[in-house]
């Protein structure tokens, strides 16, 4: 096996690694953590591995890694031979991808909290959550609006890149918050685009593009 | 009832759903695979899912709930639970007229189509939605300018009707005309055309000072508002 995922299912950090690792087409063991209602992931087993108290944890080789743009970054490095999800060697890219992995962590503490509170009663300044999401939901809308009058349907360059991985699963998570995609068209073709990259995987919340199947299927 | 803008044409691809609003209407629009367009109340008339949350399946657009299937006449084609049934003509959509003119979609609910008189040839360049009033807008767009390439520098004195703000000269030439959907008094979208003397790092220019004026706009809202 690739790696050692410790894994809740209903988050979009975890789903991060899930994804990619679908995208990428390569296997990987999958721990299940009680996240909710058992706060597994803060258990003294999972402690002494991940002293932050978060998920996902990723057994990589001999590293114990615990951000998932770490993780995303291995991955890309590790398994990626064509180089185009983390083109490392291009600094103009690398560096504007790691703008948006930055960025994606806002995400997560705007959306993913607000969420949080929408699914799991999380105890959330919901209202400080849901406007400054809008915030992070209208700064993708920007740069794919802008990406798309240079011809591009990605957060960075020509082609999909881990970026638009780390960026995803809380955009696309927004509505459990109660955040539509209502006004933002560009987030909307974004979401499908990315729903239809070859090895794409759903997780409650994200399904697959229905219009891709077969009849009947 | 005026004919609303609800989105540019090249938002919507063939294969695809979207939702859009029209006054308090929840409405879906959808284009099919031969490019049929088709804007309905954005309810399924089975359970009352939004049909906007559906998938298009060749000429039909399918429900996400139980997978009943549309199609362009607006009459139910398929029952995916009775496969062996042909489904009653009474099961039906509410369908509201649509015309796509302009690169844009514009929808009535009244069923007549008043498009006003535009331009050819301009192009789209986005959608932006504001949490604020029509009015809130038009004021901060008065009191910013936005700069062509050629370096004339634009501003809002220029002309305004209905719903529109064309900006540059009247009728004839514009370089950039904003189009306004209202939805609520606490909600507004703006749809951007521009003409083609603009260059792609133009037009960038124009999505970032549509974003200036939304910052302007929001600010204006009364704190008593803000909630709404």
């Amino acid at each position: 096996m690739s790696f050692k995922l410790y894994n809740y299912v209903l988050s979009g950090n975890c789903y991060k690694v899930r994804l990619f690792a679908g995208v990428l087409g390569i296997n990987y063991d999958s721990i299940a953590v009680d996240f909710h209602p058992g706060q597994e992931h803060k258990s003294d087993d999972l402690m002494q591995l991940n002293p932050a108290g978060t998920l996902p944890i990723m057994i990589a080789d001999d590293l114990v890694l615990t951000e998932t743009s770490a993780m995303l970054i291995w991955m890309a490095s590790k398994f990626d031979s064509d180089n185009t999800w983390w083109p490392a060697t291009d600094a103009a890219k690398t560096a504007a991808i790691v703008q948006w992995l930055g960025f994606s962590s806002d995400l997560t503490s705007t959306i993913g909290e607000a969420r949080l509170h929408t699914m799991l009663n999380r105890d959330v300044k919901i209202e400080k959550a849901l406007a400054d999401g809008i915030v992070a939901l209208r700064r993708i809308e920007a740069q794919l609006t802008e990406q798309g009058l240079r011809g591009g349907a990605w957060l960075v360059g020509e082609s999909p890149t881990i970026a638009d991985i780390a960026c995803f699963p809380y955009v696309a998570l927004a509505p459990d918050a109660g955040l539509e995609h209502d006004d933002y068209p560009a987030i909307r073709n974004w979401l499908y685009a990315i729903r239809s990259l070859s090895g794409f995987v759903t997780m409650p919340g994200i399904h697959e593009v229905h219009e891709l199947r077969n009849e009947g299927d | 009832m005026v004919t609303e803008p609800v989105g540019l044409s090249n938002n919507l691809p063939i294969k695809r759903v979207m939702p859009a609003r029209v006054g308090d209407t929840d409405i879906a629009v959808w284009r099919s695979a031969s490019g049929v367009v088709s804007a309905w109340l954005n309810r399924c008339p089975h359970r009352g899912m939004r049909l906007s949350h559906g998938f298009v399946r060749g000429e039909s657009l399918a429900c996400l709930y139980h997978g009943w299937q549309y199609g362009c006449d607006n009459k139910c084609k398929y029952i995916p639970a009775h496969p062996a049934l042909e489904p009653p003509t009474t099961i039906q959509t509410m369908a509201y007229t649509v015309v796509e003119k302009h690169g844009v979609l514009w929808v009535s609910l009244d069923g007549t189509p008043e498009i006003p008189a535009l331009f050819e040839k301009l192009q789209p360049v986005r959608s932006i939605s504001f949490n604020c009033s029509n009015e809130d807008v038009l004021s901060a767009l008065a009191e910013t300018t936005l700069t062509c390439d050629d370096g004339q520098v634009l501003s809002a004195s220029d002309m305004q009707s209905q719903n529109i703000l064309i900006l540059d000269n009247p009728q004839n030439k514009p370089k950039l005309a904003v189009l306004f959907q209202k939805s609520s008094a606490a909600n507004v979208t703006a749809h951007l055309l521009a003409d083609n003397s603009w260059s792609i790092d133009g037009l960038i220019r124009i999505s970032r000072w549509c974003e200036l004026v939304r910052r302007r706009a929001e600010i204006k809202i009364p704190d008593n508002r803000r909630n709404l």
